[in-house]
């Protein structure tokens, strides 16, 4: 059955419908339904166009499963199963909620219909926001709202814009359209620019990212790994997609280099701020807003495979170091590097794979995040980028001047004690997700199998 | 001083934006669409699988759509995933109203400065029923007059805000809404899976599609119309008692 | 015409948003810039001369010139959507007002 890709939209759905008619049992259906979306997806959805309705697109809604959605996939789904494992107990009431994000974030990935993305790029976004109140801070969680929803409304303004002008809604066939007609790239300014500004509300780009400080720096174990890895993540994916096969054809001459400047001044500021502050949560949240610059640019650019395993990293690395932040935070009262210090000196093993996730994120040998970093610097010198490349290694020193003095702080310990403790299930996660890091970094002969060509839409057209 | 910036970049946004519609030759001026070169004009022709011909109201027996109101077929048919994640959006929408402002402890009725009085009370139910009726015939017909279950929904909402105004004390039964809400829900999942068993194809309409213009036509339209109607109307009243309710206070 | 009024509505909204401090206005800005929005929608599908796409038993066939019924489908979803987020908005708006006391910015200073 070449369906079954509706599957893991379908049944989160049903569940979420389900769930809100009997309290007690919602928590274990969500269990049920993250560990079958995860199943399915690696035994049973197979690759290909899975049409909805039973009418062909242009004229029905299609979902497109390929390789670039299936890696998106697979992170996402996962990593959405460790983070309600380790929060069910706790945050029972929002089970439903996390179902229908769950189904959310999976329509994102494979939805091959621009109108489509809208929808659940909305079902995601108020998901999202109801996540965010567990922090308890009404005024933060309002301005992620408004910003959220102006966003998505430019999106669509775009999208209306490209309708009137193609008559599809379809991205296949409006991308076919536009090549077989040379359509001349100015006439794609204004749509192409509405919707970069939509999806880049969501994604933290500069200038748009003012909701990202409010909601991440009292985030809880909750809210803080769902919003900096899983949708971050997921936005990602999709804004990579967009980019990569539409904006593209927009984005050239004036428009690419105001975007380029865009996106690298958004990376200063963000890692000069993360420089300022000394609170060990805001450090990472401006270093999420840095690194989701640098794989927009990489997507701009055409470096999609890197731009993809940059994304898996940094979904992985800040899993786990916003769990033991916000652990910490949690049990201690305030996350200042000061009055953490020397947490790890009591809790060895989290405090490694702590390291272990920093360190890739600022790219060191030995871990995924060298690799990675290696890799599209060498496709951006490859391409002449001279400009970019020298933007992201001086912001990766100033990267890692920030990140040791916050890990020499939390490791070395001065007067005042500090109690956390992390429980069975917190250790094992971050030691799996170590050990990924760890052997991606060492054997990387899988990551080379693949190549910029996992964007399959490309191909698809061309073969008509 | 910042209101001038705002204003300066509102309107420097409202006129680039007016500037590059009107300079762009693919944009279609207002008025002079050509709908042979969108994928509507097969919605309307009905031929997105075959080629029927020309459609008569009245006549032309199982088409593959067979609703009368061409936007119903679009909403409900050609494009039913969009309407899926719609009534999902509604649905979080109320369960967030609901996370945010009830609370656990019995609750009472919001007190506000109005009194109404004894004919207010009386007239209000009078209408009640008549506002009812018209939002389930709005719902029933959506695939031959305009409207269907989204603007017949909020029609018995608002019938049922009718009686919140007009009587300070009444509540409506809140749990049966939720139960209608999850139940109407499930089964627009389960139409689309019965779709993806019985005939190949998540959400395909596998009902005889009958003569254009019937009251029994159109498959499964007038089906997940009422479902979304029920679901829509449901939603919206639990989210006007959560307003309108707040914590008993023992003395 | 009819596009240049939805446009100067958008305006108006980003406007009241980018200028305002009190909270429900923020949220009714947000409205006047989803009703421009809609608007514009609409206003792409019109055709002069067209009839509304419905057919009834005077208008019984599908030959005739009908105005584009997509944006219609469009727009029913949009409103929707605009309805879910607004509800939303005034349900923390009243949760701030029960935890500030005050609906206006400014006087909100601790935790912004």
């Amino acid at each position: 059955m070449s369906s079954l890709a509706v599957l893991l939209i379908a049944i989160p759905l049903l569940a979420a419908f389900v769930s809100i008619l009997s309290k007690k049992i919602a928590p274990y259906l969500l269990l049920a339904v993250s560990l079958v979306n995860v199943l399915l997806l690696f035994y049973f959805v197979p690759n290909g166009i899975v049409v909805i309705g039973g009418y062909d697109l242009p004229y029905g809604i299609n979902l497109f499963v390929d390789a670039f959605s299936r890696i998106g996939l697979g992170v996402v789904n996962v990593l959405f199963l460790i983070v309600v494992l380790l929060n069910i107990v706790e945050f029972k009431k929002f089970s439903s909620i996390l179902l229908v994000a769950l189904a959310g974030l999976n329509g994102l990935l494979l939805t091959g219909d621009l109108f489509n993305l809208f929808v659940f790029l909305e079902v995601a976004g108020i998901a999202a926001y109801l996540i965010t109140t567990s922090n308890k801070k009404p005024l933060a969680t309002f301005r992620y709202l408004i910003i959220g929803s102006v966003g998505s409304s430019l999106y669509l303004f775009g999208l209306i814009i490209l309708y009137g002008m193609f008559g599809t809604l379809n991205l296949m066939d409006m991308v076919s359209f536009i090549q077989a007609n040379n359509v001349e790239a100015s006439a794609l300014v204004l749509p192409a620019t509405l919707m970069f500004i939509g999806l880049g509300v969501e994604a933290k780009l500069l200038p748009f990212n003012s909701w990202v400080k409010g909601v991440l720096k009292d985030s809880n174990t909750l809210s803080g790994p769902m919003i900096a890895a899983v949708y971050a993540a997921t936005i990602s994916f999709v804004f990579g997609r967009i980019i990569n096969n539409l904006l593209s054809l927009a984005f050239v001459g004036n428009l690419l280099i105001v975007v380029l400047v865009l996106l690298a001044v958004g990376i200063f500021i963000a890692e000069a701020m993360a420089f300022s502050s000394t609170k060990v949560r805001e450090i990472l949240l401006y270093s999420s807003i840095a690194q989701a610059s640098i794989v927009v640019l990489l997507f701009v650019n055409g470096i999609v495979l890197w731009a993809v395993y940059l994304i898996i990293a940094n979904a992985l690395s800040k899993t786990v170091m916003f769990l033991v932040a916000n652990k910490a935070a949690k049990d201690h009262g305030s996350d200042e590097s000061e009055s953490l210090q020397g947490i790890f000196s009591k809790n060895i093993l989290v405090g490694i794979t702590f390291s272990v996730a920093t360190l890739s994120v600022m790219g060191l040998p030995l871990f995924f995040g060298f690799v990675v970093k290696l890799n599209y610097l060498t496709e951006l010198a490859l391409g002449a980028q001279w400009a970019i490349l020298a933007v992201i290694l001086i912001s990766s020193i100033i990267e890692g001047i920030y990140f040791v003095r916050m890990l020499i702080k939390l490791w070395y310990p001065e007067k005042n004690e500090v109690n956390v403790t992390f429980d069975l299930r917190f250790k094992v996660v971050f030691v799996a997700i170590a050990l990924i890091l760890l052997a991606l970094g060492t054997y990387t002969a899988p990551l080379n199998t693949l190549d910029n060509s996992i964007d399959t839409i490309a191909e698809v057209i061309d073969n008509g | 001083m910042k209101n001038i910036i705002a204003f300066v970049l509102s309107v420097a946004l409202g006129v680039l934006m007016v500037l590059s519609l009107t300079n762009n030759d693919w944009f279609a001026q207002f008025g002079y669409a050509d709908l042979t070169d969108r994928v509507s004009q097969s919605y309307i022709d009905k031929s997105v699988t075959g080629t029927p011909g020309e459609i008569i109201f009245g006549v032309t027996s199982n088409p593959e759509d067979g609703a009368a109101n061409i936007v119903t077929s679009i909403v409900v048919d050609y494009r039913s995933f969009d309407t899926l994640g719609e009534v999902t959006v509604l649905f979080i929408s109320a369960l967030g109203v609901a996370l945010l402002l009830s609370s656990e402890d019995k609750n009472k009725r919001l007190q506000l400065n109005f009194k109404p009085n004894f004919m207010l009370r009386v007239g209000s139910r009078a209408l009640f029923s008549i506002i009812l009726m018209t939002g389930v015939y709005v719902i029933l017909h959506g695939h031959l007059t305009p409207g269907g279950g989204f603007p017949g929904g909020t029609m018995i909402a608002s019938s049922i805000l009718l009686l919140y105004l007009a009587d300070d004390q009444f509540r409506a039964k809140v749990k049966g809404f939720k139960l209608l809400e999850g139940v109407a829900g499930s089964f627009y999942v389960v139409i689309g899976l019965l779709g993806l068993l019985v005939a190949s194809y998540f959400l395909q309409n596998f009902l005889p599609t009958g003569t254009v213009g019937d009251l029994f036509s159109a498959g499964i339209i007038p089906i997940v119309y009422i479902l979304i109607g029920l679901k829509v109307g449901s939603e919206i009243a639990g989210i006007i008692d959560n307003f309108l309710t707040e914590e008993e206070v023992s003395l | 015409m009819i596009q240049y009024a939805a446009i100067i509505l958008i305006v108006f909204g980003l406007y009241g948003l980018l200028s305002n401090h009190n909270i429900v206005k923020m949220i009714i800005s947000l409205n006047i810039i989803e009703i421009g929005l809609n608007i514009f929608i609409i206003s792409v599908g019109f055709v002069y001369d067209g009839i509304a796409p419905i057919l009834t038993s005077t208008n019984s066939s599908s030959a005739l010139l009908y105005v584009d019924p997509l944006p219609q489908a469009l727009v029913l979803t949009a409103i929707v959507i605009g309805v879910g987020t607004t509800a939303l908005g005034l349900a923390l708006a009243k949760k701030i007002h029960s935890k500030y006391g005050t609906f206006e910015l400014d006087e909100m200073g601790d935790n912004e």
